[in-house]
């Protein structure tokens, strides 16, 4: 095959799975709001996204806004803006390394988990045995995968903000000696509840993309053993390229709606 | 022609250029284990998804006691699905349940009923395959053999008309074959009204469950008849995939 097919093989594939995700999708959200409820799916997966993941999201959180203060201090203190710690290390918290590193330690755990379970049941013929019952499986079982990251996402990215912001301020008053007086009146200043609002939206989306690639790589396992441990790579790689383009995107659209106030 | 059978017209599926089912015509009578046979890959799963209403056929129609269910619409067909239970080639149970709430799931599902009520329901179904003292067990606790008992006492707790089984007794060893045959039979003789069809390459099971025997070769039905019907019959066809021989009209 010469180069220029080849890429349009590529292309069209490319196509093609993106329109069968999109149909997934839009088949799983249909499922969350249509009778029949399960809500005992949903809070069991509640808790495995949100619980579960509690402490390595906490410790993510803590060691991030530690490491900041530490790094922070070493390009602000050559100008004398050390007091500004605060208030630059937990924008940058609020808005940026709170949903995406929460929604990248999430993703390893909760994606993989997702895309190797269902993938175990699709081979193992358990997706079948859902249909012959006359149940759909994707609302069965993707909807409440995706209902639950939707919500359980942003609560996770606060507890990252909370831990986050406690770290570079015990770090930067404790062990840097910045004064407490100014570090937390600048941190007042600068941080708005926008700020924060922006951040758990954002962890919202990624959250959705977690469960839904997940989900739908787990769907669309072939092959035994190896075809499961394959979809499960495969979603975790996918997730968090997303997260990291979509990321790009929502700020820019965001941006604008905060650069005005005051 | 009567009333008190499925009877698949002229059936037809395919998948792209590859013809699988090239106009089947069968029929299933009610009551009766039926047996379908054939070589892998000659559309024996794709017969079993189409006749459950998960997949459409292109062409043909599927009539179920006088109901054409092929011009059914989505709603009427999941009611025709409810008819239906079936046992998958290797049990397919949630391994994230215990045998009981594999068993109660499709009751949870589908009725409403008093937990009272849905436990003699699934422990009936349960007793009825002698797993009654199994039921708090994991998935994983359970032999291949028990497996099996799980996943027809979960296909019979809705109490269906239609009982179909997939490949039961692929990769058995000869004792646990003659177990899940007894198995079938059983749950035939204890089931008044049951019917059941069973796909399976497996022609030693096939002759000891079956009241009708029909082999499906090519994507058309090629022989009916009853068992002892196949062990006299001298369709060359037949015959080769009876004796397993390696000469003959099939060709690999």
């Amino acid at each position: 095959m010469n180069p220029i097919s080849a890429l349009g093989a590529w292309m069209l594939a490319a196509v093609e799975e993106f329109g069968q995700y999109a149909v997934f999708t839009a088949r799983a959200l249909w499922g969350i709001v249509r009778p029949p409820y399960r809500l005992r799916n949903l809070f069991r997966q509640m808790e495995f996204v949100g619980n579960q993941s509690l402490s390595i999201v906490l410790i993510t959180g803590a060691f991030t806004g530690m490491v900041f203060a530490v790094q922070t201090d070493f390009a602000f203190g050559r100008f004398g803006a050390r007091g500004l710690i605060g208030s630059t290390v937990v924008l940058a918290l609020t808005r940026e390394l709170g949903p995406v590193l929460t929604s990248l330690m999430v993703n390893g755990r909760v994606g993989s988990a997702m895309a190797a379970e269902i993938g175990t049941m699709r081979v193992t013929e358990q997706i079948d045995a859902l249909e012959s019952m006359a149940i759909d499986p994707v609302q069965y079982l993707a909807s409440p995968r995706i209902g639950a990251s939707i919500l359980m996402l942003p609560i996770l990215c606060a507890a990252f903000d909370l831990v986050g912001a406690m770290g570079v301020s015990y770090v930067a008053t404790q062990v840097l000696g910045v004064n407490p007086g100014p570090y937390y009146a600048r941190m007042e200043w600068f941080v708005d509840p926008d700020d924060i609002w922006g951040g758990m939206l954002k962890s919202a989306v990624f959250g959705f993309i977690i469960a839904s690639v997940g989900c739908y790589r787990g769907f669309t396992a072939r092959g035994g053993a190896e075809g499961v441990g394959r979809a499960t790579t495969r979603a975790v790689v996918a997730s968090g390229v997303a997260i990291l383009v979509v990321d790009y995107f929502i700020t820019v659209i965001l941006a604008p709606m905060s650069v005005n106030r005051a | 022609m009567s009333d008190d059978c499925i009877r698949l017209e002229n059936l037809q599926k395919r998948f792209g250029a590859q013809e699988v089912l090239r106009g089947v015509d069968l029929e299933i009578p009610f009551g009766k284990i039926t047996v379908v046979i054939g070589r892998s890959g000659t559309g024996k799963s794709v017969l079993l998804k189409i006749l459950m209403g998960l997949m459409r056929a292109d062409g043909g129609r599927i009539v179920i006691g006088g109901t054409d269910i092929t011009r059914l619409g989505d709603r009427e067909l999941l009611k025709v699905r409810n008819r239906f239970g079936m046992v998958f080639q290797h049990a397919a149970l949630f391994d994230s349940m215990t045998v009981f709430e594999n068993v109660a799931f499709p009751l949870r599902e589908h009725e409403r009923l008093r937990e009272p009520a849905l436990k003699e329901r699934v422990n009936a179904a349960l007793a009825s395959v002698g797993l009654v003292e199994h039921g708090h067990k994991d998935v994983h606790q359970l032999s291949g053999g028990m497996r099996k008992r799980a996943a027809v006492a979960r296909a019979l707790v809705r109490k269906p008309e239609f009982l179909l089984y997939d490949e039961p007794t692929t990769g058995l060893d000869p004792i646990m074959t003659a177990h899940v045959d007894d198995l079938i039979r059983n749950t035939q003789n204890a089931t008044p009204g049951l019917t059941s069809l069973v796909i399976s390459h497996d022609m030693e099971a096939t002759l000891r469950i079956a009241d009708k025997v029909a082999m499906l070769h090519e994507g058309r039905v090629i022989f009916e008849g009853t068992a002892a019907d196949v062990r006299s019959t001298d369709h060359p066809v037949v015959r080769q995939f009876v004796e397993g021989r390696l000469e003959g009209p099939i060709q690999i």
